[in-house]
């Protein structure tokens, strides 16, 4: 037996980068990001500034929030088209409920993350029970949550918000920006729950096949639910964060924060189909986009044409991951 | 070494010797994939008007041949030839050759009609589409193939043995087809239907078309099949006329090894308690109505039946997979919660689906993730999985259920139907269930494989587990179950002692003759 574990020990060992490559997308991703970092220092003098580092990562804290969320939602078959305006919902609410309720800080940010856990109740809920496809509904919960900003504030957006909760969105930590510390702890929370826990495990085994994970005992249900609740308590948090560093409660928050979490998670490796990628692969992907879209501004490209060049370019990411991907395959 | 060894160059010096013309024939056909070699200077010759059987183990090399003999990979080597004209030089020659995969392949949503004749251009339909004329041309292939259902019907709406011709006919509406493929048509079907699987291949031979038949099933391959060729590891092994051979030489030269025919697997029996570890009763359901039964520890309980005759949907209620609309399921320590899987799960039941694709494995993962996901209990603390633990848990069950697999972290997807088989089974085991439902364990997997997972059922069951086997091969129930439940349309018709009854009777209560004759 012993003899038969060391070979199988040895096989695995033996395989070539590219094969190991092949089988771990994440290390391709990775490669990318390195390699468009460091085209970026050597294009820019800027880049490499800390100040426009921590500019990135601001921006990246908040969509990479998202990103976690949309992925870990992803890895289980399902998409939720509405957690942008959850995240700006959220924000809106604890808004309201600290200047016109004049409640505490803490107790603003409890409710508001408790209301992003509830939309995303509703959504997972729907999408169980009544066994609709999460895509088409939440297209409808998102207009219903997107709504209700527009209701509650009739567009004007909510001045006034107490300083003492704006160094979650303009304090540092260490030198680094607060929102990306925050995302960064909730990135490892997330890695640890995807890769070292059954529930993660569960995650996996219902993207790739719902009906094998129901043979086999797994409350398919109950994790949907539950992974839906996370998804929107993290936007949520995006939507916290995003108020305290402005100051302000605005309807436009959230509204970038569809799109480009799906486009980031599809280049880091997570399938749309489920079962398949990594929640750090997507932060990758998340990362990618942040750094092009910084690079078109250094370079001053007119912001006009930003919206083209940072869409082609992920096109070409997408196209690079699975061309690489047919590459490996046949290289093996 | 091994006699079979031997024949290699025996058998093929008789076939050539014959001087008969062959229409597909393969010379030095070879196939290498990175690091296997898949398939190995193979010679085949396939003549029209008779039926030819390719018998293998599962991965020995057969689906690697259809693959090449349909144009859908290319050799690394060797030629193929299609009326004696080189394929690689005209590619065009594929036409000649139809082949219908062992898996259902149609369009559910789409007609009868349409899934007969779609592509349109290769049935000769032009234009705009045509309902009239297309369901007209469409019902002569269902009279032809004996189809129940009509060119209108969606095709999800049909019985799965009339979806299998179906696919069957569908192949046929290709004019120039001259050789047709037929890979397992038959693993799902009940005698009645393969008979009609059967009638189908003999108007083909009528009609000047060559078939070759792959099939695990041997008293199938001698009903059907005039000429076999036997693959083992990629080789060819054995070739000839049927007629010239046995069932016992078959199985030894897929196996390489002498293995005895009709081996006994049933559990002694002797201590069965008096207490049954579930009782059934007046159970009913979406397609079976007052069921009965009791399952005792130690015992492998058999079910007969024709498929569609409920066996599958009453497993699956009790599972609670599916609802149940009535009834109950009491064991020793009060009544069993019927609609939940989970809940089964936690109180020791498994279920083990025949559609191993759709509801055993989850084939993006690896086969270490496969089997982990019922392992948590040993390889979870508080800090989470411990892969090391994880690893040493599954290497012990590859090598204590026999996976053959090049490593742990193979994706499950890419290993052979038999080696899927047995990961779902060391995975089900390690829960330590005490009631196990096998659902068709051995569909469409080799002879030596089948015996393995036969040898786990009768270990389980001598450690006083309870086992429900739901099978369509009667020789498989009488070889491993102590009793056999017969259903027929959704209703239990018998319950029988294996000792004491004998495969007439169990037919006649499969069919419900009494019944059907009054």
């Amino acid at each position: 037996m012993s003899d038969a574990q060391s070979e199988r020990g040895r096989e695995a060992r033996s395989d070539g980068i590219l094969a190991v490559m092949a089988r771990t997308p994440v290390l391709g991703v990775f490669a990318v990001l390195v390699a468009i970092f460091v085209a970026s220092a050597l294009l820019s003098p800027v880049f490499l500034t800390s100040f426009n580092l921590s500019v990135v990562a601001r921006g990246l804290a908040f969509v990479g929030l998202v990103t976690i969320g949309q992925a870990s939602l992803m890895l289980l078959g399902e998409l939720d088209l509405s957690l942008g305006t959850i995240g700006g919902l959220s924000g809106i609410v604890m808004g309201l409920l600290m200047v016109n309720v004049g409640l505490p800080a803490w107790l603003a940010i409890a409710l508001a993350l408790l209301l992003g856990a509830t939309l995303g109740f509703i959504n997972g809920f729907l999408v169980s029970v009544l066994r609709l496809h999460s895509l088409v509904l939440t297209i409808g919960t998102a207009g219903i949550y997107g709504g209700t900003i527009l209701v509650l504030t009739r567009g004007v957006a909510i001045t006034g918000i107490p300083r003492d909760i704006h160094f979650l969105g303009r304090g540092t930590f260490w030198g680094m920006p607060m929102p990306f510390v925050i995302m960064l702890i909730m990135l490892a929370l997330a890695i640890f729950l995807t890769t070292k826990t059954p529930f993660g495990r569960y995650m996996y085994a219902i993207g790739s096949n719902r009906d094998a994970a129901r043979m086999l005992g797994i409350k398919v249900d109950r994790v949907r639910i539950l992974v839906f609740m996370m998804a929107g308590t993290l936007a949520a948090l995006a939507g916290v964060l995003m108020v305290a560093r402005l100051g302000t409660a605005q309807a436009s928050v959230g509204n970038a924060w569809v799109l480009g979490p799906i486009a980031a998670a599809v280049i880091g490796g997570v399938a749309t189909t489920g079962g398949v990628g990594t929640i750090i692969g997507a932060i990758f992907g998340a990362t990618i986009i942040a750094i092009i879209e910084n690079i078109i501004v250094l370079f001053g490209i007119s912001p006009y044409w930003q919206g083209i060049v940072s869409g082609a370019i992920v096109v070409l990411a997408i196209s690079f991951d699975s061309i690489s991907r047919k590459w490996f395959r046949r290289g093996n | 070494m091994h006699p079979a060894c031997l024949s290699v160059s025996t058998f093929s010096s008789k076939a050539e010797g014959e001087g008969r013309m062959a229409y597909l024939e393969t010379r030095g056909l070879g196939r290498d994939f990175p690091g296997v070699v898949a398939l190995e200077n193979f010679d085949i010759d396939i003549e029209i008007g008779r039926t030819h059987v390719l018998i293998g183990e599962n991965g020995a090399g057969k689906s690697t041949l259809l693959k090449l003999v349909t144009g859908t990979d290319k050799p690394s080597r060797g030629t193929i030839r299609i009326d004696g004209k080189d394929i690689m030089r005209d590619r065009d020659l594929f036409r000649y050759i139809a082949y219908v995969p062992q898996e259902l392949s149609l369009f559910p949503n789409l007609s009868v009609a349409e899934n007969l004749l779609i592509p349109f251009h290769r049935s000769g339909l032009k234009g705009l589409v045509r309902r009239g004329r297309m369901h007209s041309l469409a019902q002569d292939y269902l009279d032809r193939f004996a189809i129940e259902g009509r060119p209108s019907d969606l095709v999800m709406d049909i019985s799965i043995p009339d979806q299998q011709l179906l696919q069957i006919a569908r192949a046929s509406t290709n004019q120039d087809m001259r050789i047709l493929i037929l890979d397992e048509p038959t693993s799902s079907l009940t005698p009645v239907e393969v008979a009609r699987v059967f009638k189908a291949i003999r108007d083909f031979h009528a009609r000047g078309i060559g078939v070759v038949f792959v099939s695990h099933k041997m008293n199938e391959v001698f009903e059907i099949g005039d000429d076999y060729t036997v693959l083992r590891n990629g080789k060819k092994v054995d070739a000839g006329k049927l007629s010239d051979t046995d069932e016992r030489a078959l199985v030894r030269h897929m196996s390489g090894q002498k293995l005895t025919l009709g081996n006994e697997f049933r559990p002694h029996a002797e201590a069965q308690a008096a207490e049954p570890l579930l009782s059934v009763r007046n159970l009913s359901g979406d397609r079976f109505n007052d069921v009965s039964f009791d399952l005792y520890p130690g015992e492998i309980l058999g079910f007969a039946g024709l498929v569609g005759s409920g066996r599958s949907e009453v497993m699956q209620s009790i599972f609670g997979y599916r609802r149940a609309r009535s009834g109950t399921v009491q064991t020793q320590h009060g009544s069993w919660p019927l609609g939940d899987t989970s809940k089964s799960v936690q109180r020791g039941m498994l279920y083990l689906s025949e559609e191993r694709k759709h509801h055993g494995i989850f084939p993006h993962l690896s086969l270490r993730e496969n089997i982990g996901l019922s392992i948590f209990a040993l390889t979870t603390s508080p800090l989470g999985i411990s892969v090391s633990k994880e690893r040493r848990a599954i290497d012990e069950i590859i090598d204590r259920y026999e996976i053959r697999t090049p490593s742990r972290e193979k994706i499950i997807a890419h290993l052979s139907g038999g080696n899927q088989q047995k990961a779902i089974i060391g995975r089900a085991m390690a829960t330590e269930p005490r009631i196990l439902i096998f659902d068709e364990p051995t569909k469409g997997i080799d002879v030596r494989t089948k015996a393995q997972i036969y040898q786990i059922m009768k270990g389980l069951a001598e450690r006083g587990i309870g086992i429900i086997l739901v099978s369509s091969e009667l020789d498989e129930l009488c070889k491993c179950a102590t009793r056999i439940v017969t259903m027929h349309a959704g209703y239990i018709t018998g319950t029988f002692q294996t000792k004491d009854t004998d495969t007439e009777t169990l037919i006649s209560a499969i069919f419900d003759m009494e019944t059907d004759h009054v």
